[in-house]
């Protein structure tokens, strides 16, 4: 028994406040779930249900009705950002922490100063680039923006990782004849799959999430994904919460199964100096 | 750059060749030296990312400060032929009461913010770092906000923040904290308080993460030997913890001002700046002046201050980063 061990009445106290913070941090997820299965009329009629009244799969008709094309979009923009991120992150980390290149400092400077830079600097200018390149509403454009999102986290994310491989690996490597690119893709990649399933995971919510790019890049009709989606109901039909809620269900969707699958990477990833947003 | 990498070594790019054994096991000379192969290897896995950093991050910002002096118009953004305005976008800026508002509403929010979500966050970090049943389910329900879309965040609140049905004021008013409902996203004395407060709930996982981990790494020892020369729990805190901690305080400070000038999608879906522009941002606003009324020089303008205000902490971050920019790196020499 240390000194600092609380009496177990007091370690019940500890549960009870952390309950009543968790209530609220999850409170608004709950009511998106709840909400989903409501009916229009429950959710208009001015009283707000703490409990699940009148449940209906109304809601989640209409979303597949109207939105699964959004899901497919969502999914397609989430994976491409995914990809990409890893394409030019896994490489650059190496790089970045197993070769003495003379642009290391300079490099990894920029990666944190581009995690400052706030995405509507970056949305304004690419909308008119990519208006010139002709990459508007394109699915190319759209996820070479959302990469701005992921890839300086995943540099330094996977930069720190790879600190912790011991040099040996590759000096072992190259002494048994191993090329440079050998030496990475069969040796450094499958060691680091961890960090490189978190990054890969951290790029696709952030292509699935992303709003910004969306809202400005996908200035016109055809590609719309889930976010803007929701963003639409709000804005056509001020009323249709009942639809919205069930979108906001399936959005979070991903984040969710990323919770139950992923649950102990996340932490680590999330803590090594990132910035979202 | 590119052309920088390849100067000093000009082989073909199947790097690694040069140093092949033959296939009767003796070695053949390396055309380059190791080191030098083993550069240009590391410069050709550099490569795509400076390629991705100069095209996605350098031209926007270089171009984006080109425009903040351009008379733009829906026309000119068609073509390079958009005439120099000198200042008067910045003028524009200055003038605008709206921008300035949002600059105004941008520094409220942001210290709002952060005070709130540290308060919270430490206060949370504080309570977890305590051993008690359900600790470790709880840690990891904690950052679920975190990975919810932003603007199903903001969609969210806006539908609990409602006047009527709204799950806050059926609350207050089933606990006898308030007679009528309260209008929260439509009353303009109210609405970037009610943007604040979903700000905190946002920011507080975060908050409670990374000071929680740095709790993590107080000793022990150093806790109880202050109990034992009678230190009661907030001098403990006050003069044993804090100071331990204090780099990680900074960083998550640091990090959540970072977050907080940036935030857009909250706000654009609980209240899309209005009522009456009481919860425009700079972020907000300047999504405005370009997409909405095709001012992209103004909107650029707005947006050279955001980025100014942004990296005014980009020293402080580099300087706190320090021992991973320096770090040494590894095999290669």
């Amino acid at each position: 028994m240390t000194l600092l061990q609380k009496s177990s009445a007091s370690r019940c106290l500890c549960t009870l406040a952390a309950a009543a913070a968790l209530i609220i941090i999850l409170f608004p997820v709950y009511a998106i779930i709840v909400g989903s299965f409501e009916s229009t009329e429950t959710l208009f009629s001015g009283t707000f249900y703490w409990l699940p009244h009148a449940a209906t799969l109304d809601n989640y008709r209409t979303v597949l009705h109207e939105q699964a094309g959004h899901v497919l979009t969502s999914l397609i923009v989430g994976l491409g950002t995914a990809l990409l991120t890893l394409v030019v992150a896994v490489p650059a980390a190496y790089a970045l922490s197993k070769y003495r290149l003379r642009v290391t400092a300079v490099i990894v400077s920029s990666l944190l100063v581009a995690q400052i830079v706030p995405s509507i600097v970056l949305a304004t200018s690419l909308f008119i680039v990519f208006h010139w390149i002709h990459l508007l509403n394109s699915y190319p454009g759209l996820i070479l923006a959302d990469g701005t999102y992921a890839i300086p986290f995943g540099i330094l994310v996977l930069r720190a990782f790879f600190f912790s491989l011991p040099n040996e690996l590759m000096h072992a490597a190259r002494v048994d004849g191993a090329s440079e690119w050998q030496t990475f893709r069969r040796i450094i990649v499958p060691l680091a799959r961890s960090a490189v399933i978190t990054v890969g995971v951290f790029a696709f919510l952030a292509g699935w999430g992303d709003f910004i790019f969306a809202l400005t890049i996908l200035n016109g009709s055809g590609i719309e994904p889930i976010t803007l989606g929701i963003y639409t109901y709000l804005g056509n039909y001020t009323g249709d919460w009942g639809a919205v809620m069930a979108s906001a269900a399936v959005a979070i969707v991903p984040a969710a199964v990323l919770l139950v699958i992923a649950q102990r990477y996340i932490a680590s990833g999330l803590t090594a100096g990132s910035v979202k947003g | 750059m590119k052309t920088d990498a390849a100067a000093p070594a000009p082989i073909p790019a199947r790097a690694g060749t040069g140093a092949a054994f033959r296939s009767d096991g003796t070695r053949t000379p390396p055309r380059l030296s190791a080191r030098k192969r083993q550069r240009f290897a590391g410069w050709l896995f550099l490569t795509p990312a400076i390629a991705y950093l100069l095209f996605a991050f350098a031209l926007p910002i270089v171009y984006n400060i080109m425009l903040s002096f351009e008379q733009t118009s829906p026309a000119t953004i068609a073509d390079f032929t958009a005439p120099f305005a000198g200042f008067a976008n910045y003028r524009f800026i200055l003038d605008d009461p709206t921008s300035r508002a949002a600059i105004v509403h941008t520094f409220e929010f942001t210290a709002g913010s952060l005070i709130g979500q540290f308060i919270i966050g430490f206060g949370l970090a504080l309570l977890f770092n305590i051993q008690f049943p359900g600790r470790t389910l709880g840690r990891s329900l904690i950052i679920v906000p975190w990975l919810l879309p932003l603007i199903v965040t903001g969609v969210i609140f806006k539908f609990l923040f409602q006047f009527e049905g709204g799950a806050v004021n059926q609350l207050l008013i089933d606990i006898g904290l308030a007679h009528h409902p309260i209008d929260w996203l439509d009353d303009p004395h109210l609405a970037l308080w009610t943007v604040l407060i979903a700000n905190i709930w946002l920011g507080v996982p975060f908050f409670t993460l990374l000071l929680y981990s740095a709790l993590q790494d107080v000793p022990v020892e150093l806790k109880e030997a202050a109990v034992l020369d009678g230190a009661g729990p907030w001098q403990r805190l006050r003069l044993v913890i804090v100071p331990i901690i204090l780099p990680v305080i900074e960083v998550t400070m640091l990090l959540g001002f970072v977050f907080t000038v940036k935030v857009f999608d909250l706000v654009i879906g609980m209240t899309g700046g209005g009522p009456a522009n009481a919860t425009q941002l700079i972020t907000t606003w300047s999504y405005n002046l370009s997409f909405q009324e095709f001012s992209f020089g103004e909107g650029a303008a707005l947006n050279n201050v955001l980025l100014v205000l942004a990296l005014i902490c980009a020293p402080l971050y580099l300087f706190l980063s320090r021992d991973s920019l320096h770090r040494s790196a590894g095999a290669a020499r």
